[in-house]
């Protein structure tokens, strides 16, 4: 449940507290964490800009998508391939940004207009088609991937990383609070019901998919410097899709917050098992996803708020008109 | 091009083709009776596979045999998943749904990984060797698959158009609430849809791992075709299904000899993108068909 | 100059002509009804005009523009606003944002927006709920929210699609009432299957046979209309 216009005041509030964490986060490397502890919140913030991403497509609208993991991709190879041909960083992350914008628009041409089921279609098989299609292309070293010609130093691609989660949440913080915010879940409600009160549907849905893409696509490049050697298959993997798709819905679809409890707890999970049993984090989140989807459907971050706030007080009412309005 | 090769690519055609029915029979199905999109399809064709590996490397049973257990297992876990899973979420969105089959498929290839590694898993028992047909060597093992194919395409079919059962999934799939109120169970409806689509779905699998590898994502692959053949033939409707089916297959075929395997996966995804933006309601299906 | 005109409409859905030749218009300020049989072909011209289909043939005018093939989004821009047969609120946002949600955005200050909604939920006399999930209203209370959504954006023109549709009796004269009571705010067209409650509300009637018209006027001639009789209120109000 959302209600926008009555906590307004909280959102300068929460967006100083992202940056304060996010700033306390980006500072690591110079505070002496050691590199284990620096990897794991680097892994959390790259988790969290692919979730934050899809929330903002997938999550707003309920128009799944399986692509995230090839827009990642994508601006990973284009960062690379652009900072291999004597591009400055500016304009590589740029390429990177805007080769997911073009993919993200192909994708949406050929399904957006249509409901239901063909736009999950059209995203799963971008996903599979990008991956062959790549082995394929000269430029991209074929099955064989490509290396990073130079040597950036470690805490670029760290710092990068972190102030795009902290942006994207923020980014969506903000959208769920306006009244454009409103009217994208209107949208997601009933699209029928959302057009006929003059909501251009196509439009938000597509301009939302290339905002969605393009963070997708930074946080792929970004990952591409930290990884600095790319091979399709890794790129590519299904793993970076479904991180995407469960950070969100398993923390809190459509909110700001809930991505970063799905982040945090992907990343713990995947730790865990690392040791043990390192393919067995699919069938935790999996588990994971299914229990939220049969008993917390929002997500795990709204059911604590929830329960927290019916313990606090009655539920949050939206400011009428300062007065007469009752 | 010789004559024989190109019978040659015709029966590998028609076994693939023969296989993806299966698939998308399952596939079609469970969308027809349910409104469901099973992505976790290809996990249960994972599962059949690796079944008719294991029944076959531990016991030395015949991998024919491995075909009716992998559809009796499928369709038994098929049923535990539909009680205890799908049927909690058939009243929500569209979105809860999907979401939902998505972690099963994720659960089920974990598991695999997990379990199987990533190794090429196949056997040597079971049929072998080939045959001649006027200059067209066949293996056996294809002949199998496609015989296989055919006997079960043809007795769902038959289950459909004839069997009692089959009338209420139809009468189901046309409209839910008329069937409902025809005296139909549909709890009971959907259930059989699901057992039975997922029953095939394994049995496909187990002649999956007659002709090919075993792999964790080898379900995954194969049902990606699935998906392309039931959006071509229409989503939901089984004639088109079919008719898609035996055409990638052919497509394939030809493809993966003309240039390779890579280039027929790539057509036939482009096939896809092709028909959602030429007839959104596919190749064969009727207007309306999303509504 | 009407404000709707709409002429020679025509619509066919795989071998049915659902509409053949409509032409109806809409006169500012005015409550028209529009009835006729079931498969009288009354929603499709809803349909038609709320922009939900495109017509096959025949032209749409709305305040002296054409609006025939324009998308359904930008006719409720236009002024255009609907609501539906079934009802369709959003039921996972809360009753004001439901509201909230149909305002127009452009120039108005997210409070000004707040306001706005609340003043139409008193209006509609569901401002008690407006912090209630909009799935948690009966079905009454939903009739009425959907009104003040489709009021929210502040049309010249009303569509109302059958909006007595499985209310209790009292609950349908009220809303009556309350729909009556809109005419100093916008036109209105009314499908309504119940003539005999909602016909003396309306200004003026159009019924509709097989998809197309066989009568329109006043509420007195068509209660005498003889092809009107024979069609339908024969069997109804008789």
């Amino acid at each position: 449940m959302i209600s926008v216009p009555n906590r307004r005041s909280a959102v300068p509030g929460g967006i100083a507290a992202a940056l304060a964490v996010a700033g306390l986060a980006a500072a690591l490397p110079w505070l002496g964490v050691s590199s284990y502890g620096q990897t794991l919140v680097y892994y959390a913030a790259y988790y969290l800009a692919l979730g934050q991403a899809w929330n903002l497509m997938s999550g707003m609208t309920g128009y799944v998508s399986f692509a995230h993991g090839a827009f990642a991709g994508i601006g990973a190879y284009a960062v690379v391939i652009a900072l291999n041909g004597d591009w400055r960083m500016l304009p590589a992350l740029f390429a990177a940004a805007v080769a997911a914008v073009l993919a993200s628009l192909v994708i949406g041409a050929t399904s957006l207009r249509l409901r239901g089921i063909a736009f999950t279609f059209a995203t799963l098989f971008f996903q599979e088609l990008t991956l062959l299609i790549l082995r394929k292309l000269p430029f991209t070293g074929g099955p064989g991937g490509l290396v990073l010609q130079q040597i950036l130093p470690t805490w670029l691609p760290y710092v990068m990383m972190i102030a795009l989660a902290a942006a994207a949440t923020i980014a969506v913080a903000m959208l769920r609070r306006s009244r454009l915010g409103l009217r994208i879940l209107a949208l997601k409600g009933d699209e029928a019901a959302a057009v006929a009160l003059g909501i251009d549907a196509t439009r938000i849905k597509l301009a939302l998919f290339c905002a969605s893409a393009a963070i997708a696509g930074l946080a792929g490049a970004a990952h591409g410097l930290f990884a600095a050697s790319l091979y399709p298959d890794v790129v590519f993997s299904v793993d970076i899709s479904l991180v995407a798709l469960a950070v969100p819905m398993i923390g809190g679809v459509a909110t700001a917050i809930g991505p970063v409890v799905g982040a945090v707890l992907y990343v713990g999970i995947r730790e865990l098992l690392q040791v043990v049993a390192p393919q067995l984090h699919l069938t935790i989140v999996g588990l994971l996803l299914l229990l939220v989807m049969l008993f917390l459907r929002e997500g795990i971050a709204p059911a604590v708020a929830g329960s927290i706030r019916r313990r606090v007080r009655g539920a949050a009412v939206p400011s009428p008109a300062p007065e007469g309005s009752r | 091009m010789s004559i024989t090769l190109l019978f040659q690519l015709l029966v590998n055609g028609l076994v693939v083709g023969g296989l993806l029915s299966l698939v998308a029979l399952g596939l079609v199905l469970i969308f027809g009776v349910m409104r469901v999109v099973n992505f976790a399809h290809g996990e249960f064709i994972t599962l059949g596979a690796y079944a008719t590996y294991l029944l076959v490397s531990q016991t030395g049973l015949s991998p024919l045999i491995g075909v009716p257990v992998a559809f009796a297992l499928g369709a038994l876990v098929g049923w535990v998943v539909q009680v205890a899973v799908i049927a909690q979420v058939t009243s929500r969105p569209e979105l809860d749904m999907l979401m939902v089959t998505y972690a099963l498929s994720i659960i089920g290839l974990g598991l695999f990984a997990q379990g199987f590694g990533g190794d090429f898993r196949s056997y040597a028992a079971g049929p072998s060797g080939s045959v001649s047909l006027a200059g067209v060597m066949i293996g056996w093992r294809s002949l199998t698959v496609l015989l296989f194919s055919v006997a079960m395409g043809g007795a769902t079919l038959l289950l459909v158009q004839r069997a009692r059962i089959g009338l209420a999934l139809r009468a189901l799939a046309l409209n839910r609430d008329a069937a409902a109120s025809c005296g139909i169970n549909v709890v009971s409806g959907e259930r059989v849809a699901f057992c039975l689509g997922v029953g095939i779905a394994a049995a496909a699998g187990s002649l999956i791992s007659l002709i090919g590898t075993t792999t964790p994502t080898v379900g995954h692959e194969w049902v990606l075709d699935g998906f392309v053949v039931v959006v071509l033939g229409g989503m939901g409707s089984i004639g088109g299904a079919l008719a898609a089916a035996l055409a990638i297959g052919l497509v394939q075929s030809f493809t993966s000899f003309a240039l390779d395997d890579s280039w027929a996966k790539i057509i036939t995804y482009l096939l896809l993108y092709a028909t959602l933006l030429l007839r959104p309601h596919g190749l064969l299906g009727r207007r309306g068909a999303e509504a | 100059m009407p404000l709707l005109e709409a002429s020679a409409l025509q619509k066919r859905f795989g071998g049915v002509d659902a509409v053949r030749g409509v032409a109806v218009r809409v006169e500012a300020g005015e409550l028209l009804g529009l009835f006729g049989p079931n498969g009288a072909g009354k929603t499709t011209l809803f349909n038609l005009i709320a922009g939900a289909h495109l017509p096959d043939r025949g032209e749409i005018r709305f305040a002296g523009q054409d609006i025939t093939r324009l998308p359904a989004f930008r006719r409720a821009r236009l002024g255009i606003a609907r609501t539906f047969q079934v009802v369709r609120p959003f039921r996972d946002l809360t009753v004001v944002e439901n509201v909230l949600a149909a305002v127009p955005s452009e120039g108005a200050s997210l409070h000004d927006g707040v306001a706005a909604a609340w003043s139409l939920l008193d209006h509609v006399g569901l401002a008690d709920r407006a912090n209630d999930r909009a799935g948690a209203l009966t079905l009454g209370m939903l009739k009425r929210l959907e009104v003040a959504r489709a009021l929210a954006t502040e049309p010249r023109l009303l569509l109302l699609d059958e909006p007595l549709a499985g209310l209790t009796a009292r609950e349908a004269a009220d809303l009556l009432a309350f729909i009556g009571g809109l005419k100093a705010r916008t036109s209105i067209v009314m499908v309504e299957h119940n003539v005999r409650l909602s016909l003396p509300a309306c200004d003026r009637a159009v019924v509709m046979e097989a998809g197309a018209v066989i009568a329109e006027g006043a509420p007195d001639e068509i209660r005498r209309h003889p092809e009107v009789v024979r069609a339908y209120l024969g069997e109804d109000a008789a």
